[in-house]
């Protein structure tokens, strides 16, 4: 099976290497804000899962999504949001924009784990 | 297993046929049904417990998985705690692990400023407005009992106590000596309370954030004694 490439959009550095320890057998590539994931995918347009955190300096998640869903390339690109954000309307926010499942912070890693696992194929092969 | 259950069930279905057939006819097979029966019966119990051995198998599965999901998250909050001398750094890598790893919502990290008695809030997060406003900063003055109490005796405590706003105080000690400690004061409202689990995180952050902020600390110190001797060295040669 070739290796799947995730892009993680996330202000956090413990969370870029809590991915990377997860995500061992995956390709990931980092960006730290909605803005750096976007040139960031436009780099690698072979993408096929974004892990998005929401509160995010220049861009925050839900803006970055937006433009994501927007564009024909990406459109199909399925997106985990990963936030500490955790009301009710955030979530509805993310899904409702396109995003595949919301997952709030901390998270147990098996979750994100398993949730992979269950992408359509078409996402994750 | 549900394969092995259908045809149990067939078997079964045949014993019944043969045992409704008359005395003559069934002479003979009646005792071979009556054997089948108990090898049925047997089969049966087997099954049962292959299905109870393989729910704990699952369940098993499950708690390793687990475990082996906490035990990630330790190692990578050891890894970067220890990964940089830069102090900032530091103080931020303590204050990610308090917000993305045990879901605080609102935190202080109290630093020891210099060899003094008094602590400076190095790092918070949303504490206005909370904690009468104690922990707001630049300076602890004191004030708060259980994080006082902590300053002092070295203790991790994790449980809410009279005169206190905190939900967690993590000492962080190094040789003995009290150098700080990070206050948990709100969680997330989608984290109900702080677990188990998160205590050994706690303990964690108890253990290695104080020798990565002292290490830290030691370096900023060295470096500049290292460039004023560098300017000295200068000044000499210039003169």
């Amino acid at each position: 099976m070739q290796p799947k490439k995730v892009l993680v959009v996330d202000d956090s550095k413990l969370i870029h290497k809590m991915f990377e320890v997860m995500l061992r057998s995956y390709a990931l590539v980092h960006a730290m804000d909605g803005r750096e994931g976007l040139e960031r995918l436009h780099e690698h347009p072979d993408i096929d899962l974004i892990l998005l955190d929401i509160n995010m300096p220049s861009m925050n998640g839900f803006e970055f999504l937006e433009e994501v869903k927007r564009s024909e390339a990406f459109t199909e690109v399925p997106v985990i949001i990963v936030s500490t954000e955790g009301k009710d309307q955030d979530t509805v926010r993310g899904l409702q924009a396109g995003a595949a499942a919301y997952i709030k912070k901390p998270f147990r890693n098996e979750e994100i784990l398993k949730l992979i696992e269950r992408l359509p194929p078409e996402a994750s092969d | 297993m549900a394969e092995l259950q259908s045809v149990i069930d067939k078997a079964g279905v045949l014993i019944r046929e043969v045992q409704g057939r008359s005395p003559d006819e069934s002479s003979d097979t009646g005792h071979e049904a009556g054997d089948a029966s108990g090898d049925i019966d047997q089969l049966k119990s087997r099954l049962a417990e292959s299905e109870t051995d393989l729910q704990e198998t699952t369940d098993r599965m499950v708690e390793v998985e687990h475990q082996r999901g906490r035990l990630m998250s330790l190692y990578v909050a050891t890894c970067e705690l220890h990964e940089t001398l830069d102090l900032e750094e530091v103080k931020r890598t303590v204050g990610e692990i308090a917000v993305e790893l045990l879901g605080a919502d609102s935190y202080a990290l109290l630093l020891r400023q210099g060899d003094t008695d008094g602590y400076e809030v190095a790092v918070s997060r949303q504490t206005v407005g909370v904690a009468d406003g104690l922990f707001v900063g630049p300076d602890y003055t004191g004030g708060d009992a259980m994080v006082d109490e902590a300053l002092v005796d070295g203790v991790l405590r994790t449980s809410t106590e009279e005169g206190s706003h905190a939900l967690a105080v993590v000492p962080l000690a190094i040789k003995g000596s009290t150098m700080g400690a990070l206050v948990i004061l709100k969680l997330l409202d989608h984290k109900a309370s702080l677990t188990s689990e998160d205590r050994d995180l706690l303990d964690l952050l108890a253990a290695h954030a104080a020798s990565a902020l002292f290490a830290a600390q030691l370096f900023v110190a060295t470096d500049r004694k290292l460039r004023t001797l560098e300017d000295l060295v200068e000044v000499v040669r210039g003169g």
